[in-house]
Order: C-alpha cells, then structure tokens, then sequence
C-alpha cells in the first residue's frame, strides 16, 4: 500500500490535533472536512456518493487521491467499530512476523486502538473492503483525472491534463476550459490548450476539426501525430479535413525530426563527456607516464564505492566484517569496522554527493599514490611488466571490493536535485547529463590549469618529456611521479563519483570501462590531453548519430570500433601524436 | 555487511572431513545450479532453497516408499555459469552418483546443454526459472512459469488498464527475443495496430517478422537514445513499455526513464527479469511504481505464504550448511517454484511408490499431482508445465510488491507461437 507513509505524516503533524480515533475531535480543520467528506463518500450509495465524490474531486488534496487509490485497489477496509458503526480504515505498510498491519482511520490519521488504548493489528482478511465494483471504480478515476487538475505540482497537473487530452473523451473540453481560466503555470497552460485541441479533433463538427488541426500544428505537439493521421484515414473524412491534416503532420514531422537532431547531438556530448572523464585520468598515468595502468578501473571503482560509503554514513551507517582464511592460534584473523551514520533528512541527505565528489577524488588518489609507492616506481623502465604487475593489482583490488561489498552491485540512489529534467522546445534535457557535461568541462580546465600554469605541472611536463635530463636538473622525479600518478587516480574516481549516479557500482565496475578508456586514450595520441579531449567527443558524438541513424545499439557501436581501427592503420600516432622521448 | 565467514569455512571443512556416512535408507537428489560466475548471484539463492526443502522434509520423516522412509541426501554440483560445463555435471550426477532426480539450470542456454543428457540417460529434471517455452522433453519438468503465465497475463493486464501502445525492449538472447516474438503476435491479434508496437521490426527475405522489438546487448550502459525514442513513443499517451532487459543494465535504463519523467502513471515499465532478489541491487527509489508479474510474491498475504516464510528465516538461523549468506535474504518466484518442484516430486514418487523415473512420470503427467505452495497451489500437468496463479504488483520502494491483481489457476501453455500464427492468419 503506498499510502501509509504520507498516513504517518499526517499522524505526525495533523494527528495531534486530535484525541484518537472513537473520541471528538476538537479542531475542524480543512483537512478535517475532506478526511469527513471522504469517509461519507466511502459509506454512501448512489447519487449520494457521486456527487459527494465530484466535490472531493475539486479539492485536489493528497489525501483525497491517496485514498481513492487505496480504494481502487480494494485497499479500503471497513471496522466494525465499538458502537456497531462502520470504519472506514487503511492498512499499514508495516507489517509484523504475523503479517498484521495497524489500521489507520480514515476520518483522523490516527491507529485504531482498543479501549484500552493499544494498537490493534490486523491481517487483510480479518477485515472487510469496502466494495467496489466497475461502475463506481469508473466514477472513483474520473474524480481522480479532475482531481489531478487540481494538484499542488504543476509536474502532475501537467500529466494529468496530457491524459485527459489523449482520452478522446470531448466531455473533458469543459472541465479543461474551466481550468485553464484558473491556471497560472505557463507550461500546464500550454499542454491545456494542446489538450483541448486534441479533444476537439473528435468534434462532429468539420470546421472545429480543422481549427484544432491547425492549432496542433502551430503548437507542434508530439503528441498528437498519431490522433490526427487516424482523423484523416477515417472513412468519409472531408477533404478540406484530410488536406489539413497532412499540413500539419508535415509540420510536426519537421519538428520531429528537428527535436531527434538536437537531442542527438546532446546524447553525443553527454557520452563524450562519460568518455572524457573516464579517460582523462588514465591520459595522465598511461599517457603522459607510459605506464600501462591496467588498474585504471578500479581506481574508478574506488571513487564509486566512496560514493556508496558516503551515502550510507549520511544515511544509517556503514560497516564490514571480513573474517580471513588464517588462523592464529585456533583464532582465526578477521577485522571490521562501523562507521555510525549521521542519519540526515531531507536536503540534508540529499547533499552527500557534493561531499562525495571531493572525498572520491581524495581515496583514489591515495588509493593511487600507496600503488605508485609500494610497485609502480620500481617498473618506470619495464612497460610490459608495468602491465602485468597493474593488471594483478586490478585482480587484488576487484577481490577487495567484493570482501567488503559483497559480491552483489550495491544500491546508490541520485540525490533528487540531480534527478530530472528540463525541456526546451521538447528537447529533453536530463540533468545529470547536463551535469557531466559541465563537469567533464570543469575538470579539463582543471587539469589544464594545473600542468600549464602551476610550478607543479612544469615539474611534471619536464619530468614526462625527459626523466634523466630533469633529474639532473634537481627536480625530485621520484616526488613528480608519485604526485602525478595520484592525481591520475584521483581523476579516476571522480569518474567513478559521477558514473555511481548513470549506472552500477559493483566489483566489476572498472572492467566495463578499461577498454572504453583506452580506447580514448590511444585515439586521442598518447600523452595528448587535447587529444584525448577530441576524440572522447568524437567518439561519443559518432557513436549515438550512428545509434540514431541505425536504430539499434550495437550496429552503431561496431560501426564506431571499425571506423577507430581503421583511423589507427592511417594514423597510429591518434589524432595528436606527440613527439615525447619517454615513449620512443 | 556481516558476513558470518568463520562459520563458513569451519562447515566447509566439517565437509571435507566428513566421511560419507551414508545411512542405509537415503536417496541422492542432484543439485544442479552455478555456484560461481556471473550467474552465480542468482542460482546459490535457488540452491539455499532446495536445502531447506530437503532438510524441511526430512525433518518430517523423509520420503515414504512403500513403508520404508527415505532420508534425502543433496549431491550439490557447480555448473560455474559455464554451459558445456553443465552437460558435464550433468552426466556425473546421473551416471556416477546415478541421483533419482536433478533440480536445476537457471538460463535457458544451460537447459539446453543438458537436455541430450537426460534424455540418454533417462533422468529427471526440474525446472524453475521463467523462460520462453517452445520446448518440451520427456525428461524435464518445467515448474516454471511458461510465457502464458507471465507475459501475456502482464499484457492483459495493461490491456484491461486502457493501454494501446506497447514498447517491447530486451537483452539480445533467446528469452527475450522470443518473449517478444510472442507478445508482438498476441498484442496484434488482440487489435493493437503495427506502429503502435514499438522498438522495430526485423523480417527475413520473404517478409517474415523474426525479431519483434529494441535489443541491447548484455551489460549495455547507454540508454539515452532508447529512452529518447520511448518518450516519443509515449507523447501521444495510454503507451507502456514490456521490459526483458536481464541483469545489471536494468540500473542504467531505469535511471535513465527516471531521469526523462517517464513516470509510471503515464507510461508504467513491466519487467520480466526483476524480482525480489534482484530488486536488493537496483536503486529501488527510481523503480516505484513500475509492474512486475510472476506467479509468487513475498508479499501475498496468505497464511500459507506466512507460515513458509516464517519456517525459511528459521531454518536460516540454525541451519549448518556451508556458504549460505544468512543476512538480508528475499524470496522470490524462482525460489520458490525450485521449493514447489521438490514437493511435487517428493509427492509423486510417494503415490507412484519407487523411484524409478519412468513410473514417477507416468505419476507426475496424470494430473493427480498437486502441491499448496507459498504461492497458491499448484498442479502438474500432463504436458511437464503446471497450472498455478499468476500475480500482477506494483514495486515499492522497499524492494517489495504490492499485488494489483490475481489470475487464478493459470494452465501453463509451452507453444503459443504455432497457435497464434493459425489465429493470425485466420484473422486475416
């Protein structure tokens, strides 16, 4: 039942007003008539019920649509009260080992207790419904279509006026009509006026169809295509109708295909940005250090998981208990940690990303700079075993993940400020796409400013080009590899912090993306970030123009590796092939 | 995050010192599933299942044979989400350790591999994972839920709520592809129009459709465009989408619909693929209110399915066999119909009297054969498919169904494609 949580609330803030639920009540409240009008609306018949029904439908309170769900769904049941009346009441969410639930009163949000005060717990079938059968469900979701005009959200006034228009129904015209005099928001305005005009497609009336037609036209609904070729394909339809009709689906057509290539170009540059991101940090270590860090995933895996870790200290906490194969003295080995959570609410929580992003950053890198300290630096001179000493390292990392994670992906749920989306001329722009756009910005500039404006990018710039020659200068090589690697790390899981938001985060995490990076990296000319830059863009742009065009996934993806393979046979410098000793 | 590991590897190594201490009336039943790789998130939960049917029967005096009492004792082997792998075991349990039954297999492709072995060496298998039907084997019994008793009640259902468009959209295997080979003949004959199915057509060269639907492949990550063209596919209203998307790209796609305001008022998203066990990875918040269809939930409020789920957290608190994870565990329909498939068995082989596979089937395809499971009861038919009820719910944001509708005693149907071919055709 989804009701109960929002029942709670109402417990929590209306509820006190009140004594409990067979005493009076001492305050009437708005809230307190409809909650009335409700439970009258339950136990009447007929006429009564209907009309009763159409002005809960005016209210457009929460707590009307909650309930008339709850109805719908057979999820109103009816207690006999101590004094032989009828209840109204819904159950709890909650349910106890016995499968029972408390029963919330309808008239006041509070528990049904007996008289000595204790809640009563029931199961479904110890209670009755209150019935409902075609005719009154029917009437329940018409009250419920209008009673959604009424909602607080523009987001589902909107919806709901979408629905009333698409239902082919011309007796919404004059409830919309009467609506849109009340409306204020711009954008439930507009999907008004498109909503009346669909209905008035089903108009008798030729010259009402044909002004609908055009005004659909000019809105350049969507929506609408499918409606007004089915008009003009009717049998009989007039040919001033039919000539209409195909004006305007040119129109929206164009406007369609307009849409698509905008969109498109946005999809492009959003994986572009996925790829860019993702492959920045391995453009440091593999491409201005030549190591070939085959553990560049798990770094991303790292800021992942440090975004998992942050969440849960926001939420109830976080800890493991890892008990190892070892035995000491019949004791065996075994560790673990608690950390308590902070256990926050509301923007609050939702907040924990941003602590997240810098904190991803922070454990990569050092994630990184233990590696680079502990095995890299004995490999600068050794590529190949460079190679297999980081790919065991991915190994040891992914067992890791699953020892403390478990095995299984782990939930991370996107703060709400990064869930949705805005449309633009009904391009749809989601969010945290637009986020990764701007982010992938933020972070090339940052990493542009450090190597080419910091004393600390000049050291590694003269490290990169020629280790020998630096270190005779005095530079302390052995510092400027250390930092860098870590700062490659570091970019690594910011990935992992923004990919926590698009997709999983499991122990395997870093292997769905190793090859996406060096595919970039390798494109782009190693030890180029400009390179790098291009070519994630290149790549992300081609490959969802090529989804678009084929409409299915996996041609254009194909189509994207061939077109890079044969880019390398030319090329194999990539797009920006520099000219750095360490890589000759 | 508590893992009780110590425990863990003490069992393992009682196991391994254990001699086999065979006593005299026991019968060896084949635990077939993968116990490692990628499938093995989902198959150790089946296997921890049929343990603790096993142990549940034995503790209630084990299999009665004529008047001899027969102990079961579970011959568990690791099909390691390798497929040719399964035949190999398969033939072990059977020809080796000459089991009286195998419960096993989760993907259709495993299933495959081992059906020329059971149909060699005469064994017994019992199926429980929801697949695409088109099969049917003397030597298989399919307690799971055939296509009729998951896509098409799923359908009906969105039928009967008003909705006329239909966006078909899976992972590129046999399952999905021929689930929605099958939806796309059924919603055709039930009046929707070509172009209101959508995720595109694939026809051979004599015009024949052989694909229905958008397919990506396993692992896929990058749903914008697919979400793209779905909210096209939605704007003219009453449309939904099927879903046979199979593992962890589910979590990109549903925050991808959720990310485009394709809520589950407008335009709901039924899955195939999603229950209970898999709802505890996926970010549940963007899930709310999307459909899944299958024939148990841990939610149904019977005192049947309480009692069960009661006596399962029991047996997970003192149960002593190695690698069973006792923290945060769900049921779901696999589980539960692997449970309903022991039972069936067990009952067969009571009223038939012996073992013997020839004579257990003869008992089993009679019709007699019947089980009250968790999630209703359940009968097995004479073509190895039971009939059984078919639930409808609405996700919750604690990972948990809530039931919107019931169909009662569905009669599980293998082949749907020849019949609604003939239906086509006569139609036009």
């Amino acid at each position: 039942m989804n009701i109960p949580p929002t029942l709670l609330v109402w417990l929590l803030t209306g509820g006190i007003f009140f004594l409990g639920c067979f005493s009076a009540r001492a305050d009437a409240t708005p809230d307190a008539a409809i909650r009335e009008k409700l439970v009258q609306a339950i136990l009447s018949e007929g006429q009564v019920q209907q009309k009763l029904l159409n002005e809960l439908a005016e209210s457009g309170a929460k707590i009307v649509h909650d309930v008339l769900t709850a109805w719908t769904r057979e999820g109103v049941y009816l207690y006999d009260g101590p004094d032989g009346s009828k209840v109204p009441v819904l159950l709890d969410d909650q349910l106890d080992g016995e499968g029972k639930a408390r029963a919330i009163c309808i008239i006041d949000g509070q528990f049904v207790k007996d008289a000595g005060g204790k809640e009563l717990r029931f199961a479904s079938a110890d209670l009755n419904n209150a019935e409902t059968d075609m005719r009154l469900r029917s009437s329940i979701q018409q009250s419920m279509d209008t009673l959604a005009l009424a909602a607080p959200n523009p987001e589902e006034r909107n919806s709901a006026v979408l629905k009333l228009g698409n239902s082919q129904k011309p007796r919404y015209i004059p409830i919309l009509q009467a609506r849109l005099a009340k409306e204020t928001n711009a954008a439930v305005r507009r999907s008004m006026d498109e909503a009346i005009a669909l209905l008035q497609l089903a108009d008798p009336d030729p010259k009402v169809e044909i002004a609908a037609v055009q005004h659909l036209a000019e809105l350049k609904s969507i929506g609408s295509v499918a409606n007004i070729k089915s008009l003009m394909n009717k049998p009989g339809c007039p040919e001033d109708v039919v000539k209409a009709c195909q004006r305007a689906t040119h129109v929206i057509e164009q406007h369609i295909s307009f849409v698509n290539f905008i969109s498109t170009i946005f999809h492009g540059l959003s994986l572009g940005s996925i790829l860019l991101v993702v492959a920045l940090g391995l453009a440091i270590t593999f491409g201005l250090m030549g190591i070939i860090n085959m553990a560049h995933g798990e770094m991303i895996a790292v800021g992942a998981y440090t975004c998992y870790v942050v969440q849960n200290i926001f939420g109830s906490g976080f800890g493991f208990y890892i008990t190892l194969p070892i035995s000491f003295g019949g004791k065996m080995l075994s560790f673990g940690m608690h950390i308590p959570g902070i256990n926050a609410t509301g923007w609050w929580y939702e907040s924990y990303f941003l602590f997240a992003i810098p904190l991803s950053f922070l454990m990569a890198a050092l994630a990184g700079l233990t590696i680079e300290r502990t095995v890299i630096r004995f490999l600068y001179r050794r590529p190949l075993e460079s190679l297999l000493a980081t790919w065991g390292i991915s190994l040891v990392m992914q067992q890791l993940f699953r020892m403390v994670f478990g095995a299984n992906n782990v939930q991370v749920n996107s703060p709400s400020w990064l869930l949705g989306h805005f449309s633009v001329n009904d391009v749809t722009f989601d969010y945290n796409r637009v986020f990764v756009i701007v982010f992938a910005i933020l972070i090339v500039i940052g990493t542009w400013l450090l190597l080419t404006k910091t004393p600390l990018g000049l050291l590694i710039r003269a490290v990169m080009q020629n280790r020998a020659m630096a270190a005779s200068l005095g530079v302390r090589t052995a510092r400027v590899n250390m930092l860098t690697f870590s700062f490659g790390s570091g970019l690594a899981g910011l990935a992992g912090a923004f990919l926590s938001q698009i997709g999983n985060v499991g122990p395997s995490l870093g292997q769905t993306y190793i090859v996406d990076s060096f595919m970039t990296v390798v494109l782009g000319g190693v030890g180029s970030i400009v390179g790098t830059v291009c070519s994630a863009f290149g790549i992300g742009t081609a490959d969802e123009v090529l989804q678009q065009t084929t409409g299915s996934p996996v041609t254009g993806k194909i189509v994207v590796l061939v077109g890079i393979i044969l880019f390398l046979q030319w090329k194999p410098g990539g797009l920006f092939a520099s000219r750095s000793r360490s890589l000759d | 995050m508590k893992l009780n590991l110590s425990k863990w590897l003490g069992a393992c190594a009682a196991m391994l010192l254990a001699v086999n201490t065979v006593a005299a009336d026991t019968i060896k039943v084949g635990i077939l599933h993968s116990l490692s790789g990628t499938m093995a998130i989902s198959e150790t939960s089946l296997r921890d299942m049929l343990l603790f049917a096993f142990d549940e029967i034995n503790k209630a005096g084990g299999i009665k044979v004529g008047d001899k009492s027969y102990m079961i004792e579970p011959v568990i082997v690791d099909g390691a989400s390798n497929w040719p792998l399964f035949a190999e075991k398969a033939k072990q349990l059977l020809e080796e350790d000459k089991v009286a039954v195998v419960f096993g297999c989760w993907t259709s492709v495993s299933r495959k591999s081992v059906l020329p072995v059971f149909e060699k060496d005469n064994g017994m298998l019992f199926y429980p994972v929801q697949y695409e039907g088109e099969e049917l084997s003397k030597n298989i019994f399919y307690t799971a839920e055939a296509v009729n008793q998951q896509a098409t009640p799923a359908v009906d259902y969105l039928l009967a709520q008003g909705k006329k468009k239909f966006y078909l959209i899976g992972t590129d295997y046999v399952y999905p592809q021929t689930t929605n080979l099958i939806l796309y003949k059924y919603l055709l004959l039930h009046g929707i129009k070509l172009e209101d199915i959508g995720g595109g057509l694939r026809k051979d060269d004599s015009g024949k459709v052989i694909s229905a639907g958008k397919y990506t492949p396993f692992g896929h990550t990058d749903y914008q465009q697919i979400v793209a063209e779905i909210k096209q596919f939605a704007a003219g209203g009453d449309a939904c989408v099927v879903n046979t998307i199979n593992g962890d790209s589910n979590v990109p796609f549903f925050k991808e619909v959720a990310a485009a305001g394709l809520t589950p008022a407008d335009c709901p998203v039924v899955s195939f693929s999603l229950a209970e066990d898999e709802l505890r990875a996926l970010p549940t918040k963007d899930l709310v209110g999307e459909l899944g269809c299958w024939t148990y939930f841990m939610s149904i409020k019977s005192r049947d399915n309480r009692a069960f789920l009661k006596r399962w957290d029991e047996w997970l608190k003192t149960e002593d066999h190695p690698g069973v994870v006792k923290e945060k565990r769900m049921v779901d329909s696999p589980m539960v119909l692997s449970y309903d498939g022991a039972y069936l068995w067990k009952e067969a082989v009571e009223k038939a009297g012996t073992f013997d596979v020839d004579k257990v089937r003869e008992t089993l395809e009679s019709g007699d054969i019947s089980f009250e499971g968790p999630g209703g009861k359940n009968t097995m038919q004479k073509n190895h498919h039971t009939t059984k009820n078919v639930y409808i719910g609405d996700t919750l944001a604690n990972g948990q169904f809530k039931i919107l509708k019931t169909f009662n005693a569905v009669y599980g149907e293998p082949f749907l494609l020849k019949d609604l071919d003939e239906k086509l055709s006569a139609m036009k």
